[in-house]
């Protein structure tokens, strides 16, 4: 009886215990989520997107990230979460005012943007332009396409598209390259120069297809969806093949196609490898996408940065992969994913 | 461990019923108390955290106020270009930059801590810039201080919109913290009551449990006492438990039982001594109205033969005839002294007398054969003896010893003292006995078969067994012979003497 009593207030007193213990582990527990501890870099890079083609934009900023992270660098997708919208150049000239540790930025031939570069480095910030370049800056490095090599992989598949669907196809055929009106750099006519070479060399000086641009405004919000769209209302001029060359573009052509049902009629080129294109390609909605490799794109240019920071030098030109999914290609990658 | 348990158990032991219901009472208040404060400690703990959780957004609107402040007081500098106005600005300068300094300036992967950093390089850009417009109004380069005012103001509102933004951030992440608090503290509320009653019950059943060793000796006393208001005596003794009043009650009660129990036994005894003594004076009384039966078989109307016997001596003495007026005289004695003692009690010397009478009349009868001597000691005269023992001695000692013997007969009485008995000794020269014979006498198994017709009847059992009587076993009728012809010795102990001894040694 006596050690049965003893034994009860015992397991009394254990229960009780491992309660308070419980109830104490749990409030630390508390207390503690609300002091996550960071890890620290040495170094602050800025990437400056532009507001389009954000899954492109993101898919390059996290593999710069991982890239920066495990060179003890943190990219910082600078303008991100503020309250007003800052454009491009402004956002640069605040990465400046804040001292960062080095920018990476989608450039072009704008005179106020080569000034800002310039200003930048002037001020010991190392930048690099990625995708899109500004020739006349300082800037140290660009990383992207080769753009000519990119026109002749779309006047290839133009060719392809030529030969495979023919029959259905008016003559002359008529072949719209969607253009970025606010894009001052040859890069587009580098592209547009390719696809043209690439035509003629096949085809013979006096082919009977006719390339043709169409700039698509996108200077304000939602402007570039708007001309894509007011393309497919102008039957008149509505075009055989549509070239994409970026991935909004690419997305708007597609779902104005499918929208209008024009799927079949007007034949597209795409750009990019997000999942809806993917999709699009796969289900033959779009002819082929060229898809930059994103991923190598962010590496590349924190590469750049932190050999520029470390050594003084670096290339002034690094090359990213571009590949073509046609629709066998995308089906096997929608299956995977 | 083991130590100091026993010593406590030894310590609860002492403790009075008080002590020991005010210790229980304590040790679970304290219980509930120390449990209660403790959790009330962390709970506030996590109160403090609830109340901290919207410092950061206070902090930030204190940099931004501070802002304001040197911005507008740069503004009125370069208005007025007051000396008051450049004392503003210094000290608002001065208050900006130490807001500054809880700012984080390192690289980290967290998004806000971030935002603070590039609002430091952006607040370090914007006070360079103020400096220079103030310098450059100092030095009236209109154009300059023109040029960097402006850059300052974009660089001022900007500098806003990164705290306006850290500061949405940051409500939104402490908004989330304070919901994760608050539900955590609902929670540790939940958590709290629920340990609550676990204490709670844990205690009651720790109160009921400890109760019950207090009044469990209570419980036993009561069912002793009602086995005992049943008759039942014979219970052990209830074990004390402990020290307190209920022990203390116990042991009087076990003491009491106890005394209860041997009363009750010396009750018993008492009663049945009595009984005894009762018996044999019951068993005497018949004896010796046995023996007055026999004896009065043998002689009737003693009263009348008493008188008529005392009117044969008074005759005989106006007759002049002495001799048989003496032994008429003697006869008389004789049988009154049976009429006179109805009680079964009498002096040795009135037996003595007795067998006096007895020794004449049988001198009388036979011609004085017989020679009979005394040896007495006077002190022992008035010691109380059952009447007629020795005249019947005496009569068998003369029948069976020296009647019929050729040579001349002696009967001796001696009564004396040895240490603390008396002794009564009666002996004879006559026929002895066999030592079979005297087993069986003294067995009582003799058969007084050749009882003479002029005996009084009165047998050796019936004397041996009066005195065991009388003397409650403690008298000792003995025989002593050395065979036949040698005479016989009847030896009686008595006590009575100062010391014990046997009267043969």
């Amino acid at each position: 009886m006596r050690r049965k009593r003893g034994g009860m207030l015992l397991v009394f007193l254990a229960v009780l215990l491992s309660c308070l213990f419980f109830f104490w582990q749990k409030s630390t527990e508390i207390i503690k989520e609300d002091e996550r501890i960071y890890e620290t870099y040495s170094r602050h890079y800025v990437m400056i997107t532009g507001r389009d083609e954000s899954d492109f934009w993101d898919r390059v900023y996290e593999s710069a990230l991982a890239e920066g992270k495990e060179r003890g660098v943190y990219v910082e997708r600078f303008g991100e979460n503020l309250a007003v919208e800052y454009d491009r150049n402004e956002l640069l000239e605040l990465a400046i005012q804040a001292s960062v540790d080095g920018i990476i930025v989608p450039g072009d031939e704008d005179d106020k943007t080569v000034a800002l570069l310039d200003e930048a480095v002037k001020n010991g910030i190392p930048v690099v332009t990625v995708l899109r370049d500004s020739t006349g800056s300082l800037r140290q490095c660009f990383v992207g396409d080769n753009s000519y090599n990119l026109g002749q992989e779309y006047g290839r598949q133009i060719l392809e598209l030529l030969s495979e669907k023919k029959e259905e196809m008016e003559s002359p055929v008529k072949i719209l390259v969607l253009m970025e009106e606010s894009r001052m750099d040859t890069s587009q006519n580098l592209i547009l120069f390719g696809i043209r070479e690439t035509l003629e060399r096949e085809l013979g000086e006096n082919h009977s297809t006719t390339v043709e641009t169409a700039l698509v405004d996108n200077t304000r919000s939602f402007s570039s969806e708007e001309s894509i769209r007011d393309i497919f209302l102008n039957l008149e001029e509505l075009p055989d093949v549509l070239v994409c060359l970026n991935a909004v573009h690419t997305r708007c052509a597609y779902q104005a196609a499918v929208d209008y049902n024009k799927v079949g009629t007007v034949q597209m080129l795409g750009y990019y490898d997000s999942e809806t294109i993917l999709d699009a390609v796969a289900k033959n909605i779009i002819y082929s996408t060229i898809a930059l490799d994103a991923g190598q794109m962010g590496r590349l240019c924190v590469q750049a940065l932190d050999e520029y920071t470390q050594t003084g030098y670096t290339n002034s030109y690094m090359a990213v992969d571009t590949k073509l999914i046609t629709a066998k290609e995308a089906k096997r990658l929608v299956d995977r994913k | 461990m083991q130590p100091i348990k026993s010593v406590m158990k030894k310590r609860w032991k002492y403790l009075t019923l008080r002590q020991k219901l005010t210790a229980l009472f304590v040790l679970t208040a304290v219980i509930i108390v120390s449990v209660n404060l403790y959790m009330f400690a962390i709970t506030n703990e996590m109160a403090g955290q609830v109340e901290a959780v919207y410092i950061s957004n206070v902090s930030l609107n204190e940099l931004s106020g501070a802002l304001d402040q040197v911005q507008r007081s740069m503004e009125e500098y370069l208005n007025t270009k007051s000396s008051d106005a450049m004392e503003d600005y210094y000290r608002s300068e001065q208050a900006y930059r130490s807001l500054m300094e809880s700012l984080n300036t390192q690289v980290t992967d967290n998004g806000m801590l971030l935002t603070e950093k590039n609002i430091f390089g952006l607040s370090e850009s914007y006070l360079r810039l103020a400096a220079e417009a103030i310098r450059a109004k100092r030095g009236r380069n209109v154009e300059k201080y023109g040029k960097f005012y402006e850059d300052a103001n974009t660089l001022y509102e900007e500098i806003h919109t990164f705290i306006y933004s850290l500061n949405n951030e940051q409500f939104k992440d402490n908004s989330r913290n304070y919901q994760i608090l608050m539900s955590s503290l609902r929670y540790m509320e939940m958590l709290s009551i629920g340990i609550l009653l676990l204490v709670l019950l844990g205690n009651i059943s720790l109160i009921a449990i400890s109760t019950k060793t207090v009044t469990r000796p209570l419980r036993k006393l009561a069912e002793a006492a009602d086995e005992i208001a049943n008759g039942n005596f014979e219970i052990g003794q209830i074990p004390v438990q402990s020290m307190d009043e209920v022990g203390i009650v116990t042991g009087a009660f076990n003491q009491m039982v106890e005394s209860i129990r041997n009363y009750i036994e010396q009750f018993r005894l008492t009663m049945e001594r009595e009984n005894q003594l009762k018996e044999r004076e019951l068993m005497m009384q018949s004896h010796l109205k046995d023996a007055q039966l026999k004896y009065l078989q043998a002689q009737i109307h003693p009263h009348f033969l008493f008188n008529t016997l005392n009117a044969g001596a008074q005759l005989a003495m106006m007759e002049d005839a002495g001799r048989t007026g003496r032994f008429l005289q003697n006869v008389a004695e004789f049988f009154r002294y049976n009429v006179r003692k109805n009680d079964q009690d009498a002096t040795l010397e009135e037996e003595i007398r007795l067998v006096d009478n007895y020794v004449y009349i049988l001198n009388v009868r036979f011609s004085g054969e017989i020679l009979f001597s005394k040896e007495i000691d006077e002190a022992l005269l008035d010691t109380r003896v059952p009447s007629m023992i020795l005249q019947p001695l005496v009569e068998n000692s003369f029948n069976y010893g020296i009647r019929n013997i050729g040579r001349e007969g002696r009967i001796e009485l001696s009564v004396y003292r040895k240490r603390r008995n008396i002794c009564i000794s009666i002996w004879d020269n006559g026929a002895g006995m066999e030592r079979e014979r005297i087993e069986q006498v003294l067995a009582g198994e003799a058969q007084e078969a050749g009882m003479q017709s002029d005996s009084n009847g009165v047998g050796m059992k019936n004397v041996i067994k009066r005195l065991r009587l009388y003397f409650h076993e403690q008298a000792k009728l003995e025989i002593f012979s050395e065979g036949r012809d040698r005479g016989t010795e009847v030896l009686i102990t008595i006590p009575g003497g100062e010391e014990d001894a046997p009267c043969t040694e």
